[in-house]
């Protein structure tokens, strides 16, 4: 490493890279920002696009994009209700009912800062101790991915409203959701119906434009004379007092950010909602409750889907293994630019770990500076009557969802998800759960199939490593402590203890 | 009144005859449509990224390139078959449908389709963490057949090159493991690296440079000679002389019209990834992932690929791999 310093500097010097650093990150808000068009989707377009550009150029455009796009789908999640990418789903818990009080400026004026502030301890970690974490996060097994993904079902608790049957019926939809498709391990059809198109499954991302979009925009319909909520948007940019209250929270659930991101197995959606969760346990006494629009709920979720940006960079620019779907399109686009993404990177090209970081860091600052402008102009979008706002939303679902895959069927999948999840909005169950249910079940369902062929299929021995492993005993510890802190056994005796 | 009849039918194919021939002199009048069947980031999408903008410059139109995976392939299979004969659409695919008739997933394999260019083949190395103690091959079968089950092998579920190799191995020599599935061979290699398995037989292009950076040793190479990029690793074929027969297997990649598609536009297409797949920029790419290039078509190409359905449909179907046997779609024994 002769000169890591210049080379971080790079993108920040060379005019050309800057503008196309900040050209992406510009794109990679907005493209963030409609439903379907996902980050992962962008950046392998921008692959053939940029093919015959220098390397250094391509990078900066994408990783723009990238960190961008992580961040754009929070303002659809507070504006509308409608998170237009996996991981804004935490943020429209607490964002939309702040909308709804028209706070919705001071809302995406958090969410900006606390985005930024993720995104640098994102960075920060990767540039510090990205060796360390990714040895780490190798140490993962099957079974402390299925410990991982257990204590994130639990969320059902904290998503369910109401009531917690409606959410855990939800939550199992999800799962069934989830299952549909070709058996990851064994290949065998699973609720296919010998049918070709259900092999390749329903993507999660057509249950959450279904159960998020249109479920969401016909929910709307019962609204269309009342006119839209003015919003106060005298400020913007929060003031520095309610950011320093914040830090402590953000600087926490950037932590859980950037490793759950770093993790081979997870990304940014797991990541903020578990977030959230360790927000409404944590915090004593949040601005408002949960879920009417806590400040809190929306520092968390923001804090820990930018952080995972940086975190997903650890194992990919350290060993050449993605951190997600993202950056697993990166590493395609290495390969294609003639570099060998690996455990040699670093060695070989150690310029392009510092070039990364730095492009990172300034895609980041773009992100606060597009974040805190233009979002009156967004705004104005959004308070322009429903009767045009709802059948833009239901254009933009049904070209969203065709993108995915290219396939029309999860166009009528999404709809019959928007219907339903209508009619389960009206009955007072939340959609939250399903979404956690398609994300969580088929990892829930690998890992613990892994887990237990690894062991030869004991059941003792599975047990037996749950507690002798280290990374599985304290994640195990966790997960006790989370169920039995929920039992009014254990609440009664710490009141009990407060008291005395 | 039969005159008018024939009269009206050879019209009708003089039309479609002239018609034909224009289409193929005028081909290609639009922008081509590439399917590829794996995810964005995978090796099959990587592939075809960097083919195409050469393949473009020949054809002088534009190939948009659009991932349709799911099913192993037999959803982008599927859909390609489901569209018109021109040529405007084109796959980009991997070996996995040749193994789709016999595990029951789709009834199209690449029977249905004309190999315009099949780009390379990779090779398989069977890897091990540094961990462990075997250093060749041979050591590791000993071991494995003194404690039956207790090694862990790292798997993509069945059809997949792990599976296929270890079952290609269990037919010229007795040994057991337990395989552990993976959502792909990143996935697996990353559980080897942590030690969630034992070892795994992958492709070179996966393994490269874990193997480069000392992360992963190489217990053979799945090839009938030692490889320049891997000095010193013995070839499978020196301990277990058996595994001659099935050589040379490993996944590759390539390009697909329909069968039916006018011979004229075939013989375009062809000639534009003949002429693409030479450029210096891919051949380098491709072989810095440990690939050897092919850049065959036709009727070479279908040799090959009936070759390697033979070869792999077989040795799965007698490992009790398959759900239905190779003989009822009229695949031979090799």
């Amino acid at each position: 490493m002769e000169n890591p310093i210049s080379y971080f500097f790079m993108s920040w010097s060379d005019p050309y890279l800057l503008l196309m650093t900040a050209a992406g990150t510009f794109a990679g808000v907005y493209v963030g920002a409609i439903p379907g068009l996902s980050v992962t989707m962008a950046v392998s377009i921008l692959i053939s696009f940029t093919f015959s550009w220098d390397t250094n150029e391509a990078l900066a455009l994408m990783v723009g994009v990238y960190m961008g796009g992580v961040y754009g789908g929070s303002r659809t999640a507070i504006l509308l209700n409608i998170p237009c990418a996996p991981s804004a789903i935490a943020t429209a818990i607490d964002g939309y009912p702040l909308a709804k009080r028209g706070e919705a400026g001071t809302a995406i004026g958090v969410a900006t800062v606390m985005s930024f502030i993720g995104g640098l301890v994102g960075i920060l970690v990767l540039a510090v101790a990205a060796p360390l974490v990714s040895e780490f996060a190798l140490m993962f097994a099957p079974r402390d991915y299925l410990l991982l993904a257990v204590i994130g079902i639990l969320l059902v608790g904290s998503l369910s409203g109401e009531s917690l049957a409606k959410g855990v019926f939800a939550g199992a939809l999800g799962v069934i959701i989830g299952m549909v498709g070709l058996d990851p391990l064994t290949a065998e059809g699973r609720f296919t119906f010998d049918s070709i198109t259900m092999m390749g499954g329903i993507h999660y991302v057509t249950a959450m434009i279904g159960f998020f979009g249109v479920a969401e925009a016909l929910a709307q319909l019962h609204h269309l004379e009342t006119p839209a909520i003015k919003q106060k948007l005298e400020r913007i940019t929060p003031k520095w007092s309610v950011v320093k209250r914040y830090i402590p929270l953000s600087i926490r659930t950037s932590f859980i950010g950037v490793f759950i991101g770093a993790l081979p197995g997870t990304g940014g959606d797991i990541a903020a909602l578990m977030a959230y969760d360790h927000a409404k346990r944590s915090v004593k006494d949040p601005s408002r409750k949960f879920g009417e629009g806590a400040m809190e709920g929306l520092v968390a979720p923001e804090s820990a889907n930018n952080a995972a940006v940086g975190g997903a960079y650890i194992p990919m620019l350290t060993l050449g293994i993605p951190g997600d779907a993202v950056t697993a399109v990166f590493i395609g686009a290495l390969y294609i630019h003639g570099l060998n993404p690996g455990p040699m990177l670093m060695i070989e090209t150690p310029h392009l770990f510092w070039f990364t970081v730095g492009a990172l860091m300034l895609a980041n600052v773009f992100m606060l500076i597009f974040g805190l402008t233009g979002v009156r102009l967004f705004i104005k979008l959004v308070e322009c009557p429903r009767a045009i706002l709802v059948p833009l939303i239901l254009i933009l679902s049904v070209v969203g969802t065709y993108a995915i895959q290219n396939n029309v069927v999860d166009v009528y999948w999404m709809l019959g998800f928007g219907i339903f999840g209508y009619f389960l909005k009206i009955y007072g169950y939340q959609v939250g759960p399903v979404i956690l249910g398609v994300i969580l079940g088929p990892l829930m369902d690998v890992s613990y199939r892994r887990a237990i062929i690894s062991t030869r299929e004991s059941f003792g021995d599975f047990m037996l490593e749950m507690v002798t492993n280290p990374i599985s005993a304290l994640l195990s510890a966790a997960l006790v402590f989370l169920v039995v802190s929920q039992t009014p056994m254990y609440k009664r005796w710490t009141n009990k203890r407060r008291s005395v | 009144m039969i005159k008018q009849y024939v009269l009206g039918a050879m019209t009708a194919l003089t039309v479609v005859a002239a018609s034909t021939a224009s289409i193929a002199a005028e081909f290609p009048k639009k922008d081509l449509q590439g399917i590829i069947m794996w995810g964005a980031g995978g090796a099959t999408d990587t592939v075809a990224r960097a083919i195409t903008p050469m393949v473009e410059k020949q054809l002088g139109k534009d190939v948009v390139l659009v991932n349709k995976s799911g099913g192993t392939g037999a959803i982008s299979t599927a859909y390609v078959a489901s569209r018109k004969s021109d040529g405007y659409t084109v796959l980009y695919g991997a070996e996995n449908p040749q193994l789709h008739k016999v595990l029951n997933l789709s009834k199209i394999d690449y029977t249905d389709f004309y190999p315009v260019n099949i780009l390379a083949h990779g090779i398989a190395v069977i890897v091990t963490n540094n961990d462990q103690p075997w250093n060749s091959l041979k050591e590791l079968v000993a071991d494995a057949q003194k404690r039956p089950g207790e090694i862990k092998m790292g798997s993509t579920g069945p059809g997949g090159l792990p599976h296929v190799v270890g079952s290609l191995l269990q037919s010229v020599t007795d040994y057991e493991v337990t395989s552990v599935p993976y959502g792909g061979e990143g996935p697996g290699l990353t559980a080897l690296l942590g030690g969630h398995v034992d070892f795994m037989p992958a492709g070179l292009s996966a393994a490269a440079e874990h193997i480069k950076a000392g992360r992963l040793k190489v217990l053979a190479v799945v090839n009938d000679s030692e490889l320049s990029a891997l000095k010193g690793v013995a070839p499978i074929t020196k301990d277990f002389p058996g595994f001659k027969k099935y050589l040379p297997w490993g996944p590759f990649y390539g390009v697909w019209v329909k069968r039916d598609t006018p011979d004229a536009v075939k013989a375009k297409l062809v000639a534009a990834y003949k002429e693409g797949a030479k450029s210096p920029k891919f051949i380098k790419m491709m072989q810095g992932r440990g690939n050897i290039m092919m850049n065959i078509s036709g009727d070479e190409a279908d040799a090959f690929l009936k070759k390697w359905q033979s070869i792999t449909a077989w040795v799965l179907h007698e490992a009790g791999a398959t759900k239905s046997s190779p003989a009822d779609f009229g695949i031979s024994k090799p």
